[in-house]
């Protein structure tokens, strides 16, 4: 993913879903390191770590303890640093109701996750194709 | 008298007056014979002259009343005295011919116990009083039989009259409530600041009150809701203005409208919550689900060296439960994201909407699909009329079990609706189970063999209701079903 010295961030609190990331992005072999949170409040703590570096993209879960993702998403598209951020949400969710507020909050993308491990790895493979291609603000 | 009336009568005598009157005169002498009866008398009681003179002026009247007069005309006699019309007697008068009518007569004595009688025919004004009667006999029985308490107030806001239900309901009797002042009426049960307020202040300016509603707890009675409706009776010309005030009770509307609030209330909060619920299906049934098949997955991959062939097996049954069951979690959802989300109905051409739907379901090659050629285009959601045909037509195709199979799809015009048809040569279905293929998560085979997740005719059934139509099945078993669904073409 471009720029390839930046890292993922992935906002995500069941721990199988971070490692089915985590694998799916080793067997693709993207080069970037992957950085993840658990929560809304631990990723916007993450991001205005002047220490931390800012990642190339954001993978949303949508459905999180202590602060959630659309939560997270009034968040940081309401911090004028934090805003230009592109965030592919990644969920469960199959409700109209998140898809509208997520694109609404400006997401980049809106995948659901497979059951099918196999189909996750093409979800991936997918994001990591476009972030690889596309051009970031940042 | 003039001088000029003077002059007609010098030159006539009393004769003449007599056959010119137009009202009946007769001569009756003390024992009431009658001596003379004049024209006008021939035409009312259809006697002769001649005849008259042997009648008695009992013969002029029925027979049931005869012996009371013969004793009145006896007292009359001791007694002469001019009487006028409308002494208050009823008297009727008996015509040759039977026929009795309404009279009235006027009595003036003449010399030797003579009497000149005037008979008057007011047959035409006793009907008049007797309708007059009856249409206020009529307009009582409409207040009294009025389900309305009614009552009418004076200027003093003294009860003028009542009707028997404001009796009834207010538990009060005539005595104790006609005359009195209505706000001290039984422990000043209306004795009600709103009323008093309406009555007072509002009425005089307004003529009518606006209709208002009064909970009150009325002593000895309990507690009402009522409807009070007042308005202002105009008094015809010197007749002071009248209070007419109704009272809707509307105890039991209102108890009604309470209850069907709370149930629309309760209503909306199950709808709510079985809204919430299949979201929180979504989320926590379906996390732990793939992080099972992951894992499933990874052990089979990783792991490939140090399984052996059962265990492998085991791996794939496992990771094909799993994708059973999240399929079963989807239709949960889309089963009960139904009905949430309404569309507009659009024009929907049903030859191009078919092929649509048959190109996605890619029938296998022994399978002929054949639509009914023109079909027409119609009114509806169309979404939802593509996912009940497709619902339908993918489980022909999924349980076909012929070399040669072959569906059909029709739609026919019934008038307020359109009927479909989806006929297939597959299994059929026995009629015991016709109703069960329709419930949720019901399927006729083992799920190993056909896989299916039993949410497909329970989404047709509910759209196809929601839209106001009805789904049912006809099969005979090794032959064949036909699915048959309903459209109203107004639902819209």
């Amino acid at each position: 993913m471009n720029p390839i010295n930046k890292p993922i961030l992935l906002i995500e609190d069941d721990q199988v879903d971070t490692m089915v990331v985590r694998r799916a992005l080793k067997e693709l072999h993207v080069a970037n390191r992957l950085e993840y949170v658990e929560n809304g409040e631990e990723a916007l703590a993450y991001l205005r770590d002047p220490a931390r570096e800012h990642p190339c993209l954001i993978l949303l879960d949508l459905n999180m303890p202590v602060m959630n993702g659309i939560e997270f998403l009034q968040a940081a598209k309401a911090d004028p640093e934090l805003k230009r951020m592109p965030v592919v949400v990644l969920t469960t969710s199959d409700e109209q109701k998140d898809k509208v507020e997520s694109f609404e909050l400006g997401v980049a993308g809106y995948m659901r996750k497979p059951v099918d491990y196999q189909q996750f790895v093409e979800i991936i493979r997918t994001i990591d194709a476009y972030w690889t291609i596309s051009e970031s603000p940042a | 008298m003039t001088i000029g009336t003077q002059d007609i009568l010098i030159k006539h005598n009393a004769r003449w007056l007599m056959d010119i009157a137009a009202d009946a005169m007769l001569i009756a002498d003390a024992d009431g014979r009658i001596l003379l009866a004049n024209p006008a008398a021939e035409r009312l009681f259809g006697y002769t002259r001649d005849e008259f003179t042997g009648l008695t002026v009992e013969d002029l009247i029925p027979r049931s009343l005869r012996a009371s007069h013969g004793d009145k005309r006896a007292a009359y006699a001791t007694q002469p005295n001019s009487r006028t019309m409308g002494a208050e007697l009823e008297i009727v008068g008996l015509r040759r011919d039977g026929g009795e009518f309404a009279a009235d007569v006027s009595l003036s004595p003449l010399e030797k116990g003579q009497v000149l009688a005037t008979v008057y025919d007011i047959t035409r004004r006793k009907q008049a009083e007797q309708a007059l009667a009856a249409a206020q006999e009529f307009a009582e029985s409409i207040v009294d039989t009025m389900q309305e308490p009614l009552v009418v107030l004076d200027a003093d806001e003294r009860v003028v009259s009542a009707n028997q239900v404001f009796y009834q309901v207010f538990q009060l009797t005539e005595e104790e409530t006609l005359g009195q002042v209505f706000f001290e009426l039984h422990q000043r049960q209306w004795d009600i600041p709103a009323l008093r307020q309406m009555l007072d202040e509002v009425l005089p300016q307004e003529r009518r009150g606006k209709a208002f509603e009064l909970q009150h707890e009325f002593p000895g009675i309990g507690s009402r809701t009522v409807l009070i409706d007042a308005r202002v009776i105009e008094g015809k010309s010197d007749q002071p203005n009248l209070t007419l005030l109704t009272f809707l009770n509307i105890t039991e509307r209102k108890r009604l409208e309470a209850e069907q609030a709370r149930m629309i209330h309760e209503l909306e909060s199950a709808n709510e919550e079985l809204k919430n619920f299949a979201y929180v299906v979504s989320h926590d049934l379906k996390a732990p689900l793939r992080a099972i098949g992951s894992l499933a997955d990874w052990i089979a991959a990783d792991q490939q060296d140090r399984l052996d062939e059962e265990g492998q097996e085991h791996l794939r049954l496992l990771i094909q439960r799993v994708r059973r069951m999240d399929g079963l979690i989807d239709g949960v959802l889309r089963y009960s994201r139904i009905g949430r989300i309404h569309e507009v109905a659009v024009a929907v051409d049903l030859n191009e909407l078919l092929h649509e739907v048959i190109d996605s379901l890619a029938p296998p090659a022994h399978i002929t699909v054949m639509v009914a050629s023109g079909l027409p285009a119609i009114r509806a959601e169309k979404t939802a009329i593509q996912q009940v045909l497709q619902n339908l037509i993918a489980n022909a195709i999924r349980y076909l079990d012929k070399p040669q199979g072959r569906i059909e799809i029709d739609c026919i015009d019934q008038g307020q609706s359109w009927r479909f048809s989806v006929a297939d040569n597959g299994p059929g279905i026995e009629a015991r189970h016709f109703e069960r293929i329709f419930q949720l998560f019901q399927t006729l085979n083992p799920r190993d063999r056909v896989e299916s997740t039993g949410v497909g005719l329970a989404i047709v059934k509910k759209i196809v209701e929601q839209c106001g139509g009805q789904v049912w099945v006809e099969s005979t078993p090794g032959q064949g079903s036909t699915f048959f669904f309903t459209l109203s073409k107004n639902s819209q």
